[in-house]
């Protein structure tokens, strides 16, 4: 079990090493020229050129990747060059973080657990109503796109104002983040969950259908368990096996996942805050914001890994 | 002997698929008296383990369904319980040991957990003494450094040994019987007669009945006292072990005996198969099952299904023509002429 987490963990540093190099070469080789967008298009070019060299973007690309990653893993990764200006990227970033994790926390905490228990169930009661009625719902959750959803639940809430406005109202987000336990969280982290019930519940349902037609589920009622012995004890846990690799992406999302919502709603988090920055070509936060992205992504992938051996001996006795 | 403990009349077990109905039992009736050892003799698809799941009660319904028979188990016909009273009884006085050991042990718990749960449940054993009932029951099965494997998983074992721990589980609440299906067919031949010698052992020590589901004459040979032999779905012939290898009155019985490889026989011998394949289980012929395949068919086999008749010493055959097999069946199973067991 150790040596395998270590096999692991020493792969971590070489990965990101890679990550943060094509990150950085596609920043600096990447289109657009990050001092003609400070400075503008027409300045002297006497004066472009000084500024590039103020900057260091006149030296050889190793050296400014080094001076880059050694003031990364000192937590600073640059300025704002534009819409910011002045502003450390750490602080922006420091700033909009905490926003679009809580959201997100959010969304996971009423969907995931509702979407595992639903996949249980309809995986249970297979071809009966429910698993009818939750396979709808499954394939609306799936196929319905959050961008066209938003507008319409907007609207169908609206239409209603007068009737109930003091029941709705307080749910109808003006815009703007109020923090997690404002009414103004419920339709943004309604809209950011229901793709994430239907991905559980799909995953759930198949996992534990295929589970619980494996032949040590029929030994275990041959022994004349319980039937919620049978389920949680012996064929939820070989479930988990393959539900552990979403969870691992859900988890990473929370980081990144709500670009469009955060988009709609004004809520200020961190997808707002990279959307903006790509549109005013803020070289160094999306810089920042990528690399911190796939160092989540890697990060987590470990951990999949090693939740992986929790889960299943055979991985863990290898 | 002389209790009847376990009754089967006319069971039938049908699956409906999108294809129609499969009949995969057809009326089985047998019974078995406490501490005997049945064999139940069959290819794939006779419905020998259907039989059994049946019995157990283990059929997922639907697609199962169970239209006619009884299952008498010490005097209450199981087919009758609430699911809960046959809860209880399963693993608890019939337990069931599984073909693949490879499978049928759960990946991600313990040997130990997996013993220890059902003596928990059925027996409401303290943690600590189901455990030192495992480690009993792993030295009863031969498992080396019983105490040692217990927290052990099942990919930790070789695959005889999986199925000892299978052996292990099964006997673990004392059952009074214990139905094996096809316990050696994954295993190889000196693990199989490892396996049977404990199965034999633990028979002597505990004095449970045993049903032995089984493609394989041979394996069941030195270990049953009688046997079922079945074809689709029907028995087509019982008698006392000797007496079925001595005096077979059923054409898939000689089918089936002529199939063993023998070590007395020179190397010229082939192998005598029994063409053609079983029927149908949809759609099935009229007649007798085994008409197309039966070099003995007269016109009445393709009218009429023959019952099960008396035709010696507790011994049935379901064959129009077994006067025609008796005279016959020495010459295609290229054998001197043995007599018949008497009483």
């Amino acid at each position: 079990m150790l040596a395998y987490i270590v096999q692991r963990l020493i792969w971590l540093p070489v990965l990101l090493i890679l990550i943060s190099l094509v990150t950085f070469a596609l920043g600096l080789y990447g289109p657009g020229d990050p001092v003609q967008v400070m400075m503008g298009l027409h300045t002297n070019p006497q004066i472009v050129e000084q500024v590039r060299q103020e900057y260091g973007f006149d030296q050889p690309f190793l050296v400014q990747y080094w001076n880059y990653i050694t003031n990364a893993l000192q937590g600073n990764f640059g300025y704002s060059l534009v819409k910011y200006q002045g502003q450390r990227v750490s602080d922006l970033i420091a700033k909009r973080l905490p926003i679009t994790l809580q959201l997100n926390l959010v969304a996971i905490l009423w969907s995931v657990p509702l979407g595992i228990a639903l996949g249980i169930f309809a995986a249970l009661k297979r071809k009966s109503w429910l698993d009818v009625f939750v396979r709808g719902v499954v394939i609306l959750g799936i196929s319905l796109p959050v961008i066209g959803l938003m507008p319409v639940l907007d609207f169908a809430l609206s239409r209603k104002h007068e009737l109930g406005a003091l029941v709705i109202g307080p749910f109808l987000p003006p815009g703007g983040w109020r923090g997690i336990f404002a009414p103004h969280i419920i339709q943004p982290a309604f809209i950011l969950g229901l793709g994430l019930l239907a991905v559980y519940t799909r995953q759930t349902r198949a996992a534990m259908i295929e589970v619980m037609s494996a032949d040590y589920v029929r030994t275990a009622r041959a022994k004349g368990l319980k039937e919620w012995m049978v389920v949680m004890r012996h064929a939820l846990r070989n479930a988990w096996i393959p539900l552990i690799t979403i969870i691992g992406f859900t988890l990473a999302g929370l980081f990144a996942g709500s670009f469009l919502v955060e988009q709609f709603y004004s809520i200020p988090g961190i997808g707002a805050l990279a959307y903006e920055s790509l549109l005013s070509k803020e070289y160094y936060v999306i810089m920042a914001f990528t690399l911190i992205a796939a160092t989540v992504y890697v990060i987590i992938n470990l951990i999949i890994d090693i939740a992986y051996a929790f889960v299943d001996p055979r991985i863990r006795y290898k | 002997m002389g209790n009847v403990l376990l009754d089967v009349r006319n069971l039938r077990t049908e699956f409906v698929t999108q294809d129609g109905v499969v009949h995969a039992v057809n009326g089985v009736t047998f019974a078995l008296e406490e501490g005997e050892t049945l064999g139940l003799v069959g290819e794939s698809g006779s419905g020998k383990s259907v039989s059994m799941l049946t019995v157990m009660r283990l059929i997922p319904m639907p697609p199962g369904r169970i239209p006619s028979g009884e299952v008498i188990f010490q005097g209450q016909d199981l087919l009758k319980l609430s699911p809960e009273e046959m809860r209880q009884i399963r693993g608890n006085k019939i337990a069931m040991v599984f073909q693949d050991p490879m499978t049928s042990l759960n990946p991600v718990l313990t040997i130990s957990t997996q013993i220890t749960e059902s003596l928990e449940l059925h027996l409401g054993m303290s943690k600590d003494k189901a455990r030192k009932r495992a480690v009993e029951l792993l030295k009863m099965v031969n498992i080396p450094e019983a105490e040692r494997r217990l927290d052990d998983y099942p990919h930790q074992f070789s695959g005889g040994m999986r199925q000892r721990v299978m052996i292990a589980m099964g006997l673990s609440c004392s059952p009074q019987l214990l139905i094996a299906d096809e316990p050696t067919t994954a295993l190889d031949v000196t693990i199989q007669a490892q396996i049977t010698d404990i199965v034999k052992r633990l028979k002597s020590e505990l004095g449970m009945a045993i049903i032995w589901i089984t493609h394989d004459l041979g394996v069941i040979a030195g270990l049953a006292d009688r046997i079922n032999v079945m074809y689709s779905g029907y028995i087509v012939e019982t008698a006392h072990t000797k007496e079925m290898f001595a005096n077979p009155l059923h054409p898939y019985t000689v089918g089936l005996l002529g199939s063993i490889p023998r070590l007395d026989e020179g190397k010229k011998e082939k192998l005598t198969p029994i063409e053609g394949l079983p029927p149908d289980l949809v759609n099935m012929p009229t007649g007798c099952p085994f008409h197309d395949r039966c070099s003995f068919r007269t016109q009445k086999c393709l009218e009429e299904n023959p019952p099960l008749m008396s035709v010696g010493v507790k011994h049935w055959s379901a064959c129009w023509n077994y006067e025609a097999v008796r005279e016959k069946r020495d010459e295609i199973l290229h054998r001197e002429i043995l007599q018949p067991v008497t009483a």
